[in-house]
């Protein structure tokens, strides 16, 4: 008898051992969890990759800290707008004055680890997604190592050294801390770098395989023409060459000022963009505040008037360059959808660039950023060309450009002469495409160029932003602020 | 294997054993039934020699005839007989201690209170009854060492009770509610006459048996069966209650000087005139005396096969606060069935339905600041307001201050609760063998509760201004009325099957083996709350049939808080050599629905040691020491009532027309319970005829992986912070409790005694992380007073951290305040990630209480009290002054001017005043909490009523305290860190009650 109860005993803890677990199963109500089963379809797995595109939608990032930085801070702009108003730290930018705390670095900083974020989150994910088509799987990690990549590539470029947070990093975890806090060398980023472009060219298709609006996603021409630009960046000039050959089925646009506009968005000359949809809802999807802060100031304006071109930038087009009317806003002037600007408006120029016609004094436009077009990587192949000593074969490619912008061949033929040609060229192709500052720094003009717009860069010292107080306050005993006595 | 174990221990043990093994003297020890006692012990001075006896009661020792044998025996009076060669037969008287014979409960079982290893504080049932409150947790303040419990007089307030201090910062610190094998987390819903026994299982030896819910304590309520012949009790009281303390405001004219002095710069020729027609004493409109009656009736018996216990009660209070109505009614029904000599089932169930209605607890600050000058209603009828006009108070004019009319505040207030709770149980015990016991119980609670809360907006804006007209009010754009609806609901349940073996082996080895598994649900909590606008004035028209009112619904929530599921194994092992030798182990292992698949599992152990040593013989003879026994423990707790791992997709991050998701926060894989470890010492004594008896513990706990909010870095792209195991808290303590009893003679008996505990708390450890701030203690100002972060290493959980005050600037009458380099400076020139500083805790770091009574024929008196050291209190409402509101009369007499630049007050101000130690006071007091004098009348036995009692109760009567406000007892929101306790602030004041009543059986 005893053995009886004993062994039913017995059993019954057996029993609930065996399904204690799946008595534990607990579906949640209250939240629903990022379980990967949520997502693991085809649809539903591409949200995690949109989840990083967005990023670059976000005022932080993108809009007017990001000008700030970019434009305002080189010749090409001036901070703008009304002399009394800021914009919080432009005014400093413009300068060159600003310093550790500057909100405009944090922004950068914050958001493109942000994103950076997004991309390792999408790529933990994704070896989970068993039910996703293995091709479109690739893709997507293609995509997610692209952006990540970009995004070193920003703050490689603005700050030097940065912490490679590679993976997603566990709270309180000793070793996660260490990689998080500490900065690494320039070196070891573009490693990084290149090393996730290296798997995004395996694993993206061509452009051309895109339908629909699909369009909008990186391509391998896109991971081709940003590996050239890394190349570019650390003189390795024949990767230059050799990547951006590998840049196919691209052409220029003839009309130059079309692909600023929403009919010319993702055009055949178009190799990474960032597309912005207006709209008058919030949240928006076009990039906040992008064109209104930039949109002419005062009566008869509509804008905050920030960001202006320098009379420098206006200056440098010669004459009959079609892009100096596709990238400036003279006031008093029409604009192409029949819109006045008033002569009473607050500047005398704006950037046309940011312009939307529709939606455009809403938060919202579909202005969209054009980060890489294949105009740039002609004039990287021709840059690496003629520092290879090739330099009659980089002329033509530097001429292509500049006949799309309705000027002959250029008069240069020396290797040096090619080279400040191909400099020149570069500035009034790409003006206000958030390249300018790091183009003067990494070719060695700033000093030069800052003091002809009557700026004091200090060698030494502004080649790099300050890294933010905010993270330095974090890591102490890890790193340290860049040179120049930030 | 085991059996080798077991063999080895017998024999390291067998020399003690042998020791009392020769040949002489033979005997047995009986009871006065004649049974033998098992384990007495038999010592002789005078032949050096010691025996024990075996377990009929037999004993031989080695004496000569003559000598004296002193016998004693744990539960009886020791008795000391010269030997004799015949046989010999000893009689002990049982000791009229009966605390030897009692028993606590102990999770999934009892066990005689001697042969306990773990710190249990028992309280029986008198004790808890004395005290005339709804919730009997509210009763044993001051009556267990160890255990702090605030409470507040508020109708229907749940008591905050903390055993051996607060080891958590972010998770639940209250703790697990054990009634009749429920675990619940509030017990409200019992009627405290009900309840037969309330047990606090206090160290980790005790608690590990509860797992992963037992690191806060357990406190395991046994409530009544029936007994003996049917016996009806009544027991009815009634009550008024009055605030115990008062603060005394300014009246109009101390109020017109001093607001004068603060209004000087913008009416340098003072804003209001002397004379003015009302002084309101604002306290006084919004209160009344309380009132409280207690009725209850129960029946109670026993046949051979049943055991009953049928009760009804109801409780019907009035607080203070107009308004503030509470009733609670209570059915119980206990029921034990003999189904067989080896089989009984127990059933209990009780219904507990409690309907209140709530007032605002702000009114008690906006009387506090509202100003004397300030009317409850003009002569027109109209609400006073704080208007003026040419410095009269006027129904139209410039408002001279913010605060809202308290009157207006409770009239239009219409809210109300209610709550129906069942519980119920059946439990089978079966007999398997005489040894061997199977004990099946399954226990549920079912909770619903629904709630309206109507706000008649257009009112409140006519009474807001008296020059207001209905017409003007803007019916479009603003709401005439809101009438907000909740319901709330869930059933949660238990099931434990365990097996108790109980044997005694060899005579001496006394094993209890009890082994379990147990499954607990805490069902999906359903909450549905809708908001509607514009809704009949009359609430019988709130939900009319087939009426569409879509259009009037402005809100509406359906929400599920997550199912939790407990799967458990439990086994303890009891041991008991020699009676005097005690060893207990624990074991359980749980399983949390609330954590990953890979951290679902924990196990706690805890080991207990006793050794009674006065079985020993060479203490039996000491004079005057009854019992000494030293206890000591070890073990490891958990608490799963912590934040949870939640990581959801983040959406709206769209892009390009598609939809895009991201994941914008950081988990912590192994996140858990918090775990415990405790070690625990303590003894046990009784001295001069058990007349006194003390017990000591100290203790040390260590919650080793507390969990805190972890600030991500910068480069992890992640703000959101996230609960990670990274802290320690520490709770170091003693306690110490004595009492006195003893009978003088049959007519007189007296006791006094007392219990002090003392613990240390501090967050000890904090890993190499950065720290979410955790604010907490708001004033409603902006100003928060307590705070954890990285800086809050080394100090107690519920710290204040705030500026110190720095006495007044003799120049201008300024506060100054020191900053972090010692200078003195005003509030503008502060930093407050600087300047801030820790300057003590809302806990006490001791407690203590006192009890002591007599009985005199037949009359019964004692009183008990409750006093704490070691808190601050902030004086919260004091600090919202801040523009034309009141000030206590205190203040008026003693400030700065021009003319008496040394005052200890500032001068008069308008602005808000930084948080600092200004408004922090100490919260020590002692408070007698109850006086109690009771009258048996002498009735014949046999008669209808055999029994009558009537007393008299004064609770609260008297209070030492330094705190300037109403009370330093602030129980708040009840969260120590993050909210409000010890921030007196919308308080209710503590009441004194004088309570009369009758218990009669029949």
């Amino acid at each position: 008898m005893k053995k009886i109860y004993i062994s039913l005993f017995v059993l019954a803890s057996l029993f609930l051992s065996g399904c204690s677990d799946d008595f534990l199963d607990v579906n949640p109500t209250e939240n629903k969890p990022a379980d990967p089963e949520l997502i693991n379809n085809d649809q539903d797995a591409t949200t995690m990759i949109d989840g990083i595109y967005n990023i670059f939608l976000s005022w932080d990032m993108s809009s007017f800290a990001w000008n700030g930085a970019t434009s305002i801070i080189s010749d090409d702009a001036d901070k703008g707008s009304d002399p009394g108003d800021t914009g919080t730290d432009k005014d400093v930018l413009d300068n060159l004055t600003y310093n550790a705390s500057t909100p405009s670095f944090k922004s950068i900083w914050d958001y493109n680890y942000a994103g950076i974020n997004r991309a390792n989150q999408a790529l933990a994910i994704l070896p989970k997604l068993d039910k996703v088509t293995p091709s479109l799987k690739n893709r997507l990690e293609g995509e997610s190592k692209f952006l990540r990549a970009f995004m070193y590539f920003t703050l490689v470029k603005g700050f030097g050294g940065v912490p490679i947070v590679d993976h997603l990093p566990i709270p309180g975890n000793a070793d996660d801390k260490i990689m998080q806090l500490t900065r690494k060398t320039p070196a070891e980023v573009y490693a990084f770098i290149e090393s996730d472009l290296n798997r995004a060219i395996e694993t993206l298709p061509l452009k051309s395989t895109y339908t629909g609006k699909d369009v909008a996603r990186v391509s391998k021409g896109s991971a081709y023409a940003l590996l050239a630009k890394v190349n570019l960046y650390q003189k390795n000039w024949q990767k230059v060459v050799d990547n951006c050959d590998k840049v196919t089925g691209y052409t220029l646009v003839s009309d130059y000022s079309l692909q600023f506009k929403k009919e010319g968005e993702f055009g055949s000359e178009s190799i990474f963009e960032i597309n912005g949809i207006g709209g008058t809802s919030s949240p928006g999807f076009g990039i906040g505040n992008y064109s209104v802060s930039q949109a002419p100031r005062g009566a008869g304006g509509w804008g905050w008037g920030f960001n202006t071109p320098t009379e420098g930038l206006a200056n440098a087009y010669e004459p009959g360059d079609v892009r100096k009317n596709a990238t400036i806003i003279f006031r008093g002037t029409t604009l192409y959808d029949g819109r006045e600007v008033a002569s009473t408006v607050s500047n005398p120029r704006y950037n046309y660039k940011a312009y939307s016609s529709a939606f455009y004094n809403q938060e919202f436009t579909d202005t969209n950023l054009r980060y890489l077009r294949y105009a740039e990587v002609l004039l990287m192949k021709a840059e690496a060309l003629n520092e290879l000593g090739q330099t009659a074969a980089a002329i033509p490619l530097l001429n292509q450009v500049r006949h799309r912008a309705n000027l002959g061949d250029t008069p240069a033929v020396s290797q040096t002469d090619v080279r400040k040609a191909i400099y020149k060229e570069r500035r009034v192709e790409l003006a206000f495409e958030h390249d300018r500052w790091f183009d003067i720094i990494r070719t060695g003009q700033a000093e030069a160029a800052m003091a002809a717009d009557g700026k004091t860069f200090v060698v030494g010292k502004h080649e790099l932003y300050p890294i933010p107080s905010s993270f330095l306050q974090q890591a102490v005993g890890y790193s340290s602020q860049n040179p120049g006595g930030y | 294997m085991k059996n080798f174990i077991f063999s080895l221990f017998v024999l390291l043990l067998l020399p003690v054993y042998m020791s009392g093994q020769a040949q002489a003297i033979k005997g047995k020890v009986v009871d006065s039934s004649g049974m033998g006692i098992p384990g007495a012990v038999i010592a002789s001075s005078d032949a050096r020699a010691t025996a024990d006896a075996d377990f009929d009661g037999n004993f031989t020792i080695n004496a000569k005839p003559g000598d004296i044998l002193k016998v004693s025996m744990l539960g009886f009076d020791p008795v000391s007989v010269p030997a004799t060669t015949a046989p010999m037969t000893i009689t002990l008287k049982e000791s009229a201690d009966t605390a030897l014979k009692e028993v606590v409960v102990i999770g999934y079982g009892t066990r005689k209170k001697i042969d306990n290893t773990s710190a249990v504080s028992s309280i029986k049932s008198e004790e808890i009854t004395k005290m005339k409150v709804l919730n009997a947790s509210q009763a044993i303040q001051g009556k267990a060492a160890g255990v702090q419990v605030a409470t507040s007089d508020a109708p229907g307030s749940k008591p905050s009770v903390i055993i051996r201090g607060v080891g958590t910062a972010l998770g639940g610190r209250n703790p697990l509610y054990v009634v009749d094998g429920m675990p619940t987390d509030n017990i409200n819903n019992i009627n405290t006459n009900d309840i037969t026994s309330y047990e606090i299982l206090k160290d980790a030896s005790a608690l590990a048996i509860y797992g992963t819910r037992g690191a806060n304590g357990v406190i395991m309520i046994t409530t009544k069966a029936g007994k003996g012949k049917l016996v009806v009790d009544v027991d009815s009281y009634t009550g008024f209650r009055t605030p115990l303390k008062k603060v005394k405001m300014a009246n109009s004219d101390q109020y017109i000087q001093y607001s004068n002095a603060a209004f000087s710069a913008q009416y340098p020729s003072g804003r209001f005139s002397t004379n003015q027609p009302y002084n309101t004493n604002w306290f006084d409109e919004i209160t009344r005396t309380g009132t409280y009656s207690q009725n209850n009736i129960s029946l109670s018996g026993s046949s051979e096969n049943i055991k009953y216990f049928l009760s009804a009660g109801n409780y019907e209070e009035k607080g203070i606060l107009n308004g503030t109505d509470y009733g609670r009614t209570t059915f119980r029904s206990n029921n034990e069935f003999k189904i067989s000599e080896k089989l009984r089932l127990t059933q209990n169930f009780s219904v507990s339905s409690i309907k209140n209605t709530p007032k605002p607890l702000s009114a008690f600050t906006s009387a506090y600041r509202q100003s004397p000058l300030v009317p409850v209603r003009f002569p027109s009828g109209k609400y006073g307001v704080p208007f003026e006009n040419n410095g009269v108070i006027s129904e139209s004019g410039d408002s001279f201050n913010s605060v809202g009319n308290p009157v207006v505040a409770l009239d239009y207030n219409n809210e109300q609760q209610q709550t129906v709770i069942l519980q119920g149980g059946l439990k089978l015990d079966w007999d398997i063998l005489k040894s061997l016991k199977f004990t099946s119980q399954f226990n549920g609670e079912y909770y619903t509760y629904k709630q309206y809360n109507y706000v008649d907006n257009l009112a409140l804006w006519l009474a807001a201004d008296p020059t207001r007209v209905e017409s003007a009010y803007d019916s479009n754009t603003l709401n005439k009325n809101t009438l907000t609806r909740n319901r709330d609901q869930y059933f949660n349940w238990n099931l434990s099957n365990y097996l108790t073996y109980n044997k005694v082996f060899g005579e001496i080895h006394d094993i209890e083996v009890t082994a379990g598994i147990e499954a607990n649900v805490i069902g999906t909590r359903e909450k549905l709350s809708i908001d509607r606008k514009n809704v009949d004035a009359n609430s019988n028209y709130w939900s009319l049939g087939g009426v569409p009112y879509a259009a009037n619904v402005t809100g509406y929530k359906d929400e599920a808080i997550n199912e939790r599921r407990l799967a458990s194994y439990f086994g303890r092992f009891q041991y008991k050599l020699m009676d005097r030798y005690l060893l207990t182990g624990t074991l359980r292992r749980d399983g949390s629905s609330q954590f990953s698949e890979a951290n679902r599992w924990g196990t706690f152990p805890s080991v207990g040691l006793g050794w009674i040593v006065t079985k020993e013989s060479f203490l039996s003879d000491i004079k005057g020491l009854d019992l000494l026994k030293l206890r000591g423990s070890w073990g490891k707790l958990g608490n799963q009532d912590v934040p949870l791992n939640v990581q959801s997709f983040t959406s709206g991050v769209d892009y390009n027309g598609g939809t895009g998701v991201t994941i914008n926060s950081q988990i912590d894989p192994n996140l858990g319970w918090e775990i415990v470890e405790e070690t625990s010492l303590g003894f046990d004594i009784e001295l001069f005829q058990n007349r006194l008896k003390g017990t000591f513990d100290v203790y040390d706990k260590n919650t080793t992986n507390a969990i805190l909010n972890v600030l991500p870095y910068s480069p992890s792209g992640i703000t959101k912070e996230s609960p990670t195991h990274v802290g320690e808290v520490s709770n170091k303590g003693i306690e110490v409790s004595l009492r006195w009893d003893d009978k003088i003679n049959d007519n007189l008996s007296y006791w006094i005694g007392g219990n002090y505990s003392h613990n240390k708390n501090e967050l000890s450890r904090l890993k190499d992380v950065q720290i979410a701030p955790t604010n907490g203690g708001s004033l409603g100002n902006g100003q928060v007073t307590k705070v954890l972060d990285n800086t809050s290493v080394g100090r107690p959980l519920g710290s204040f951290y705030i500026y110190e005050y720095a006495g007044v600037d003799p120049a201008n009458g300024q506060m100054l305040y020191y900053n972090a380099n010692g200078d003195k400076v005003a509030q503008g020139a502060l930093d407050q990630n600087r300047d801030r500083k820790y300057v003590g805790t809302v806990l006490p770091s001791s407690n203590y209480g006192i009890t002591l009574g007599l009985n005199y024929k037949r009359i019964d008196f004692s009183v008990d009290g409750y006093g704490t050291a070691g808190a601050k209190v902030y004086n919260g409402k004091k600090s919202q002054r801040f523009y034309g509101e009141n000030v206590e009369a205190s203040l008026v007499n003693d400030y700065w001017t021009p003319t008496n630049t040394n005052a200890s007050n500032p001068a008069p101000f308008n602005q808000v005043p930084v948080a600092s130690t200004y408004y922090l006071e100490s919260a020590d007091y002692f408070r007698i909490n109850n006086i109690t004098l009771g009258y048996k009348l002498p009735l014949n036995e046999d008669g209808f009523i055999n029994y009558c009692r009537i007393y008299v109760n004064a609770m609260n009567p008297f209070i030492s305290q330094k705190f300037s406000g109403f009370s330093p007892e602030v129980v708040g929101d009840g969260e120590v860190i993050k909210g409000t306790q010890g921030i007196e602030l919308d308080a209710y004041p503590a009441l004194r009650t004088f309570v009369i009543g009758a218990n009669l059986k029949f």
